[in-house]
This record gives C-alpha cells, structure tokens and sequence, in this order.
C-alpha cells in the first residue's frame, strides 16, 4: 500500500527531474502528462475500501492531466507553430542540479517536519516540495509561454500532493473544482497563445516585456 | 599453486573473453539493421593482423607514445583483476580495493590522452581533451555508485560490495552504471565508434596516429574495458552472492550478455548526441548513482 | 645525540648559513644542508622514538620562559621541512647562481636560511608569544624571498598581496593567541581540551591559519605569489610554507576543545577548496599558476582528512577519524614532495625557455628527457594515480570518508557529498596535469624559445631526483612511512589510542610494487615488438593534412574549454571573440583569460569602496588649526553627554 504509493512518488519526483533536463517540449507535456496519471492514481491507493467519489475524481484526475490537458497544450502548439525548442534562461544542467538538490534537501526536511504519524514513512511530503520547486525553477528558467504553463501545471501537481495529505477532511468537491478551473485555464491558455501568436508573431516572453503601457 | 592457477584462469578470461563482445554488439546491430555483419570474431583477426603490423611513428612522438598504451592496458587489466568474476572471486580482494580499481581506470586514462597529445595532432588533442572532461562526471558518477554500494553492504572491499543486490535502488543503479559504461567506453550517445569524422569522435580520434602492435594493445585494453563495465554493472545490480557458484556463473553469463546486447541495441536505435548535450546526459547518470547512494542509506538507517 | 642537541646543530648550521649566506656561497650550501640534515635527524627519532622532547629553558624571551616541544605532529612538519629546505638550497645553487644572478643571490641565501629557521621555530615553540615571533620572522622572509627578482613590477606587486594578506591572517592569529593567554593566564600551549570556554577560539585559529593555507576563498595570495617567486622558493611556499597553516589548525584542534560544528565546517572547507582550487588551476595558462591553484586543491584535500578527524571526535572517537587524519598527513608529506618537484620541474622550464606560458612551449621531450621524465612522476603522483605517493594518502582519506558513510550517522551527510567531490577534484587533477605536461613536453615546439631549450645541470636535477625518490618510496612501501603516520595521529590528541594499522597498506604497497614490474615489463615488450618489425617515421598523419603547422596543435586553453566552461559560473572569464565575416574573412579573434576572480571580482571592489569611505573621512583633515579645536570642542561636549547619560541610569 505505502510501498505502491511511494513508488509512484517516487516516479512523480523522477519526472520532474526528466521535466527539468529535456530540451523540447513535448517531452515536458509527456512528463507532466505522465506525473499527472501517476498522482491521479494515488487517492486510490490511499482509501482503504472503495469509494465511488474517490474513484471518480481519480479517474477524471487521470483524464484532465494526462489527457485532455496536454492534448490542449499540444494543440496550441500545432496551431500556432511553436518550436519545440526549449530555450532556457537556466542551463538544462543547472536546472537538474537545482532540482535534485531540492528534491534530496525536501526530503530532509520533510524528516524534521512535525507530520501525522501515519505520513511520517511516507514521500507525499518530499514529493509534493520537490514539484512545487520544479514548477518554480521551470517558471523561472524558460522562456517560452507554453513551457510556463507546463511549469505552472507541474506546480499545480505538487499543491495536490499537498492536497492528499488532507484527502480525509477535504470535500473531493474542492478537488473536482481545481481540476475543472485547470482544464478551464489551459483551454483558454491555448487560445490566448495562438491569439497572441497572431497578433506579435511571437511567444518569447522576453519580447512580451514591450508590452507594458 | 593454487594461486597461480587462479590468476591464469582469471587472465584467461579476461584477455580471451573480452573481444568478443565488441564483436556481439557488431552482430546485434547488423541484426537490426538486416545485415549479415562481420563474424563475431572480427576482433580476434583484426588483433592478430596488427599485431604482425610494422608500427608507424610520428616524428613528434617520444617513447611515451609506445609505452603510454602499455600502461594503459595494464592498468585496466589490473583493474579487472580486483573485479570479482561471480563464484571465482577476484584475484585479489583486501578492504579499500574499489578505489585503487577506480584509480586504475584513471591511470589508463591518463596514459591515454598522455599517447594521443605525442602526436601534435589538433585532432587528438580535442578527443583528449574531451576525455579527460567527461571522465570528471563520470568518476563522480561511478564513485557515487560504489559509495552506494559500500553504503549497502558496510564494506569497502569489492567482494562484499558485489556480493547482496544492490536492493532498492537497483534501478536506479542499473540506469546509472549503463550510461558511464557507454560514456566509459565510449559508444552511442557518446562518441560513435563507427564514424569516420574526426570532429566528432573521442575515443576513436585519440588513436589515429596509432598502428600495428600499441594499435592491438589499445584496442584490446578497450574491450577489457567493456567487458569489465558489463561485469560490474552485472554484478552490482544481481544478487549473484546468494546464488549457487554454477548458478552465479550463469547468471553472470547471462547479465553480461544482456548488456552486450543491450549496447549493441542502443547503438542501433539511437543517434550520438550533441557534444552540448553530453554533459546533461553525464550529469543524470551522476543523478541516477546519488539517488541510488541515498536510498541505500535510506534503507540502511531504518 | 639526543633531539634536542641535534635541534641546537640545525638551529647553528642555519644561523652560521644566514650569516655566511651573503658572502660565502659554497659554505652557505654546506651550512644549510647541514641544518636540514640535522633538523630531519631530530625529527625523525622523535617519530620512530616513543617520547616527545621537551625542553623548559630558564631563559626568557619576551618576558616568557623559552618553552620548545617536538611530538608527533611537528615533527612530521620538521621533516618535511627539512627535506624541501635542503632540496631547495641546493637547486638554488644552479637556478638562481651568483653568476646569473649577481645582485640577488647573495640575499636569497641569507633569507632561505632565516625561512627554514623561522619555520621551524613556529614548529618547535610551545608558548604562544613565541609561535608568533617565528610566525612573523617566516611571514617576512618569505616575502624577501618572493621578492628576490624586485626589478619586475608584477614581482613587487605580488609581494605585497603576500605580505598584506598574510597580516590579515597574523591579526586573527594574534587575537587567537591573545584571547588564549587572556582565559587561560598564560602563554604557555599544552593540550588543553577539558576547557570547553575555549571552544569557540577555533574559529579564530581556523580563519587565521586558514589564510596561510591558502583556502579557497583566502587563497588570493596564493597564486601571483607563486608564480612570480623563484621557482625554488615556489616550491618551499607551496611545499612547506602553506602546510604550516595547516600545521596551525591540526595542532590547535588537537590541544584545544572544538566546536561539534567544527568537522562539518572544515570538510566543507577542504571540499570546496579543492573542486574550486582545482577547476582554476585547469584554467591557467601560465605553469606556476596552475601548479600555485592545485597548492588549493591539495591543502583542500588535506583539510577534507582533518574534518574528518574532526568530525570523528564529535561522534564517539570513531577509528575512521583516524583514519582520514592520517590521510591528511600523509598528503602533507606527499604533496610537500611531489609539487616541490614539480615546481623545481617548472623552473628547470623556465630556466632553458625564459617563459611560464604553456602555450608557447611544446616538444620539451628531446631537449629535456630528465625534466620531461621527472615531471611527468611528479604528474602522475599529484593526480593520485597509482602506484605513486598521492595515491596512498588519498586512499587513505577516500577510507575514512566510506566508513564515515557506511556508518550512516549524521557523519555520512558530510562524508558522501566530500567523497564525491573529492572524487571530481581527482579526475580535474589528472585533466589539469595531463594538459599541462602535454602542452610543454609534447607535440612540436611553438615558440623558438621552446626551441632551443636545454637541459638543466647537476644541482637542479639532483634535488628532483631525490623528491621523485621520495614519492617513489611513499608509493611503493606506504608501510615505511606508516610508523610516523601513526605516532603523528597519536599526538594529536592527548587522548591516545593505539592505531592499529587498520589499512592494509601492506597490501596496497604489494600490488603497487606489482603494478610497476608489470608496467615495465609491458612497455619493454611492446617497445621492443613495434621495434622489432620494421618501425618507420614519418610526419603526423592528422587524417592526412599534408601540411601540419606548429599552430594547428591544440592549445592549453582549448584542452580546458570544455570544463572552465561548467565552471564559468566561478571562473568569470573574459572573453575576446571577433569573428569572421565576408568570404574572406582577414582575422579571427577568440582570446579567453581567467582572471584571478576573488582577488578582482571581490576583494578589490570591496577594497575600493573601503578605500573611498576612508579618504571622505580624511576629508575631516585639512590642515585648518580653527576645526580642530571645533573638533575637540566637539567631542568633549559628546563625552559630556555620554557621561552624564551613563550617570542617570
């Protein structure tokens, strides 16, 4: 059961690195896309019975971020012709270095925090810091609109890690939204990035700068 | 007595056994490719070929360029005879041995790019240069993966060490020592023993100015090389210690050739990378070792 | 004799050597190999010996009783001291002759004397004013011995960095040594760890002594010192003269109480210092710069062994603190031998080229085979390879690092980040040293310097010789050199505990032993064989380029690119780059330059702006009688105020 749980963790923690190192994007949205079925699984493996809500919000987890978000995103893509270069303002090593120094430093801390005793074995903790870091560093270090949102969406994965330490007390329904306001802002996200595409003939968002005033 | 015949048999071994596998790895992406291949013992002729060669000598080069691959190939050898082959044991086994073997391999290192800079050569100079660069991710790499290691088995002598599996982050292990044994010996995604440009060669470009006999010696230092990687990653991820000596022996076997195998895939399916991209590559194999070393001290303090 | 009259032999033969120093130069060489000869004399029986000598004299200098000691721990510095400070005296005979050098090398004797001396009254003193004195008096002669060649400006210039930096370091030593004789009301040293008040004191010691060391962010000094100074005083500077900092910090955290953070703190230390010490010195184009930046990197390598020490004493006395410590002073003795041979190696360059530039050497190899084949020894002993002495000491430190690991207390979070770092530090090491001897040994000459290079005499070679003896010795029999080790490691502490030879050295010596008889006979093989067929020379094949140039060959700069490049984040280097342009392109630039990044990028922003914050205060001096006494009147008011507001309360 933790064993399970941990493992996937384990991978989630894996991706983010992969996310952090790889030079073109679509392999970031296959990373985050693949994170995102992998935490979508975990609220299963948490509930000891089964739980006809858990398992729906489970499944619509793994359908909205390893679906249909990065069918969105890729879609942007093509529409507007986006390179699949990365461009970083943080080296690829720097970056994995950062990361996996965060990751190790999230999960010394993690020891020293005082948690549930039932999620003292466990990496939620770890692993939900070291997304969180991840979506930071890949927010601040790349260039491109579409890699900050996969960077804000990673992000957004480590806050529901965080989520599932409180999955016993918090309504699914607050669950069930984010999800939906997530798939709500990538949808539009898409739409604005092709818009913008064809307004400034660019995504840079170094050149997005002349936009102010 | 006992001891010589021990040290025979692991020479044999070593200096018999290790050029077949680049003749394996040829054969599998002949296969892929749908082509019948060299033989497998390719490398046995060629070896034998240079070896009657006369010896070209550049007129830049000192004594180093003949003695420098000599000490190369010994200092590997010497490194594979403290490496434990399954239930024969290694040579020699006493506690701290892992870093003299480490330290070998960076004597043959040395020797190497010593030979390669004889020549003057522009060319040489930069698959040198990137040798010696690369070596610096790839020691921490494989010093991370046999702190993991001790870390695991509360030994510093590689018996002990390659004895138990390599437990929870055998994965991990196994993904990281992949890479520094391609990085090591310089195959696909790193260098391309195949090609013929020079600019993007390492291993490869140090060795033009050789011929005949330093040629043979080199060429079979690099496949004890080979063999000793696919060894030791084999040994590092299996728990060949718990098994029955005929059963290790197997098993060892049969991890060697899987990994031969898998080289000889990768080379088909993959293509070099870029130089810029090396040192990413390098640094998550580093990565994927230090995951590995925590977890076992993880696993270790609980 | 006993140590004590050999200790008074040494201390005339040196004095008779400064005072015939100027004038008589065959007898100064006697005298001083005289001293060093009998200075390794009383530091060796007291290391094979079981007793330290110790000595109370009812003289008094400074108002304290003379109090000398020679134990364990000094007198493995003493020898070292010894062996370079002969080594030395002798290579200065021919490097730096009266003949070629009529003005300054009468003075060179007199203050190599004085250096040897003084260094080994800061080994000998057991009382804190007097560790100063000969602290000072060492300070000074090395700077007259950087400075000997003072006519260049960058000479003088680096001089004075030494001077001022080492005086930064000496006022945290003078208030270590002060605020020590301040709580405990004397001068007198002794072991005192049962005073925990005197716990925080390390941290003094540690800055102070950490600034001669040299390391990593003190170490500015360091490389314009040595690269300017003569090479054989390069060689006792980074041999010798560094390790007396090291010197301080083992002696003071063996006699005093340290901090539980104190282990930590100087693996960090030492870890930093040698991944960062050894990234520069990759950099460097200039020889001695680069053998001054690997001085960092060793000194890191030895402090990674003291932390671990340290360490160890903070976790129960573990046997692996013991171990890592007798790492440490191995390598003191090791890196003392090989890099004094290199730096004698460099000279021995310099000499017969005039240039420190390793970009306009090259193909060294036939006009010096001596030089070539000892500085390529010392080459594969500096980057630890076997079967050489770094190695052994390295091993050594590498051991107590895994059993610090395996032990999986809190120590492995030090250990396991500072053996993979030291692990980086020795592949840069081997990079650095086979670019280097590369670039000047190989290849084809660049420059008509390089040339007409020839080979240095007797004087100059013989001392090499005997430092390349001794790293062959260390290297192939560790065991001899284990007993001092070990009584050294004892000393340390008060605490004494037996170390057991817990290495098995014997073993190591074996197949180092084994490695060398098979080494030769492989190349005697092979070299006869390519011999044996029919051997022909012809020109560098180069994939076929008919015409190689002597500028095609790969230059110093562009070995390192690919490293200084991962490293740019520290190095700052600046760039030159114009590129081609047009289809006939006339010139394309790409200069690249390491600069001394502390030294430029920090302390001297750092000093300007102190600079400039000084000079608008002198602005309050301008010679007008009237301000003054406003100024006066001034601060009289304020005492007033102070006064009578300390009086309400």
């Amino acid at each position: 059961m933790n064993e399970s749980l941990n493992f996937l963790i384990g991978l989630a923690m894996g991706l983010n690195l992969l996310a952090l190192g790889s030079s073109r994007l679509p392999a970031v949205i296959r990373a985050m896309s693949l994170q995102g079925m992998a935490l979508g699984l975990m609220p299963l493996l948490m509930e000891d019975h089964f739980d006809w809500r858990v398992s729906l919000v489970a499944v619509a987890t793994v359908a909205g971020k390893g679906f249909v978000i990065p069918m969105l995103l890729r879609r942007a893509m093509r529409a507007a012709q986006i390179d699949r270069e990365m461009e970083p303002f943080i080296g690829f090593v720097p970056s994995l270095l950062l990361g996996a120094g965060g990751t190790i430093a999230a999960v010394a801390l993690a020891r020293q925090l005082p948690l549930l005793p039932e999620h003292a074995g466990s990496l939620l903790v770890p692993g939900a810091l070291a997304s969180v870091l991840t979506g930071f560093v890949l927010l601040i270090g790349r260039a491109k609109a579409i890699s900050q949102v996969c960077g804000y969406l990673i992000l957004e994965n480590g806050i529901y890690l965080f989520g599932l330490l409180l999955i016993k007390s918090t309504p699914l329904l607050v669950e069930a939204g984010i999800l939906l306001d997530l798939t709500v802002g990538v949808f539009v996200i898409g739409i604005i990035v092709d818009r913008i595409q064809r307004a400034f003939d660019s995504l840079d968002t170094r050149k997005l700068t002349t936009l102010r005033e | 007595m006992i001891l010589i015949l021990d040290v025979l048999l692991h020479l044999a071994i070593w200096l018999l056994l290790a050029p077949l596998l680049p003749g394996i790895i040829n054969k599998v992406k002949a296969w892929v490719a749908g082509r019948r291949g060299p033989p497998v013992l390719q490398l046995y002729y060629d070896l034998a070929k240079l070896w009657r060669k006369g010896v070209v000598l550049s007129t830049l080069a000192s004594p180093g360029f003949v003695i420098g691959p000599a000490v190369g190939w010994i200092a590997v050898l010497g490194a594979a005879m403290l490496l434990p082959l399954g239930p024969a044991g290694a040579v020699l086994s006493f506690r701290g041995d892992v870093l003299l073997m480490v330290y070998l391999l960076a004597l043959a290192r040395f020797c190497t790019a010593w030979a390669a800079m004889e020549t003057g050569s522009a060319f040489e100079g930069m698959g040198a240069a990137r040798e010696v660069s690369y070596a610096v991710l790839t020691e921490a790499a494989i010093i991370a993966a046999v702190l993991s290691l001790s870390v695991q088995s509360g030994s510093t002598s590689l018996v002990a060490m390659l004895a138990p599996a390599a437990g929870a982050g055998a994965m991990l292990l196994a993904a990281g020592l992949f890479t520094v044994l391609l990085a090591e010996n310089c195959r696909v995604p790193f260098d391309d023993p195949n090609t013929h440009l020079e600019l993007t060669m390492i291993h490869e470009v140090m060795v033009l100015d050789h011929s005949g006999p330093p040629l043979a010696v080199i060429l079979h230092g690099a496949a004890i090389k080979l063999l000793f990687f696919a060894v030791l990653l084999t040994e590092a991820v299996l728990p060949l210690g718990k098994l029955s000596p005929a059963a290790a022996a197997g098993v060892l076997l049969a991890g060697v050739m899987v990994v031969t195998v898998g080289v000889g895939l990768v080379e088909s399916l993959l293509a070099r990378l870029a130089f810029r991209r090396v040192p990413l590559l390098l640094t998550t194999a580093f990565l994927l070792c230090l995951f590995a070393l925590l977890m076992a001290w993880k696993g270790g303090a609980e | 004799m006993t140590p004590g009259a050999l200790l008074l032999l040494a201390a005339g033969a040196l004095m008779a050597g400064i005072v015939s120093g100027p004038w008589f130069a065959r007898s100064w060489l006697t005298f001083t190999l005289a001293g060093a000869i009998a200075g390794l004399a009383a530091a060796l029986s007291v290391l094979f010996g079981a007793a330290d000598w110790e000595w109370w004299s009812a003289f008094s200098l400074g108002g304290e009783l003379v109090h000398l000691r020679l134990d364990g721990v000094s007198a493995l510095f003493l020898a070292l001291l010894c062996v370079v400070g002969g080594a030395g005296a002798v290579y200065a005979r021919e490097y730096w002759s009266e003949e070629t050098y009529p003005a300054s090398a009468p003075r060179g004797h007199l203050w190599w004397s004085g250096l040897v001396l003084s260094m080994g009254l800061v080994l000998v003193s057991s009382n804190g004013l007097h560790f100063l004195i000969g602290w000072e008096l060492f300070t000074v002669c090395a700077y007259f011995l950087i400075t000997l060649d003072r006519q260049r400006r960058e000479v003088r210039a680096a001089g004075w960095l030494y001077l001022v930096a080492s005086h930064t370091g000496t006022v945290f030593l003078f208030a270590f040594f002060s605020t020590l004789a301040a709580r405990t009301g004397s001068w007198d040293l002794h072991p005192m760890q049962d005073q925990a008040a005197l716990t925080p004191l390390f941290w003094l010691a540690l800055a102070g002594f950490g600034v001669k060391a040299g390391v990593f962010p003190l170490h500015v000094w360091l490389p314009s010192a040595h690269a300017n100074a003569p090479s054989h005083v390069s060689a006792i500077l980074s041999g010798v003269a560094i390790k007396m900092g090291i010197y301080g910090i083992v002696r003071f955290s063996g006699w005093l109480p340290v901090p539980a953070e104190a282990g930590g703190v100087v693996i960090g230390i030492g870890a930093t210092s040698a991944l960062l010490g050894i990234a520069f010195a990759f950099a460097q184009n200039d020889l001695k710069r680069l053998l001054a930046y690997c001085s960092v990197e060793n000194i890191g390598v030895i402090l990674i062994g003291v932390g671990g020490a340290l360490l160890a004493v903070t976790n129960g006395d573990a046997p692996w603190g013991r171990l890592a410590l007798a790492g440490a002073l191995l390598h003191v003795w090791n890196h003392g031998a090989f890099k004094a041979l290199l730096f004698f190696g460099a000279g021995s360059v310099l000499h017969a080229t005039g240039t420190r530039e390793m970009s306009k050497l090259g193909g060294l190899w036939r006009t010096m085979p001596w030089t070539t084949g000892l500085f390529l020894l010392g080459s594969v002993a500096v980057s630890s390879l076997p079967p050489l002495n770094g190695f052994v000491s390295e091993w050594l430190v590498y051991l107590g690092l895994f059993d610090a690991a395996t032990s999986k207390g809190t120590a492995a979070w030090a250990a396991m980040p500072a053996a993979i770092m030291l692990a980086m530090a020795g592949a840069i090491a081997m990079a650095s040293f086979a670019k280097a001897g590369a670039m000047i040994f190989l290849g084809s000459p660049r420059t008509r310097a390089a040339e007409q290079a020839h080979e240095c005499g007797n004087f100059m070679r013989a001392p090499m010789l005997a430092l390349a003896g001794v790293c062959v010795v260390i290297g192939l029999a560790p065991i001899l050199i284990w007993p001092l080790v070990t009584r050294a490691v004892g000393s340390w502490r008060a605490v004494e505990i037996a170390p057991e030879v817990p290495a098995p050295l014997i073993t190591l010596g074996l197949v180092h032993v084994a490695l060398t008889i098979l080494v030769a006979t492989a190349a005697a093989w092979l070299w006869r064989k390519a011999h044996a067929t029919d051997l022909r020379r012809s020109p560098t094949w180069d994939c076929g380029y008919a015409m190689p140039a002597v500028r095609m060959q790969y230059t110093s700069a562009s070995f390192a690119g690919i490293v200084s490049g991962w490293f740019r984040w520290v190095l700052q280097p600046e760039r030159k780059l114009r590129r081609p342009h047009g289809n006939f392109p006339a010139e394309a630039i790409r200069l690249e330059r390491v600069p001394e990044t502390v030294l430029e990028r920090i302390i001297g922003p750092v000093s300007v702006a102190i600079m400039r914050g000084s000079t608008s205060v002198r602005r309050l001096q301008h010679g007008r009688l009237q301000f003054y006494i406003l100024y006066l009147v001034v601060g009289l008011i304020g005492l007033g105020v102070l006064v009578m507001l300390g009086g309400a309360q």
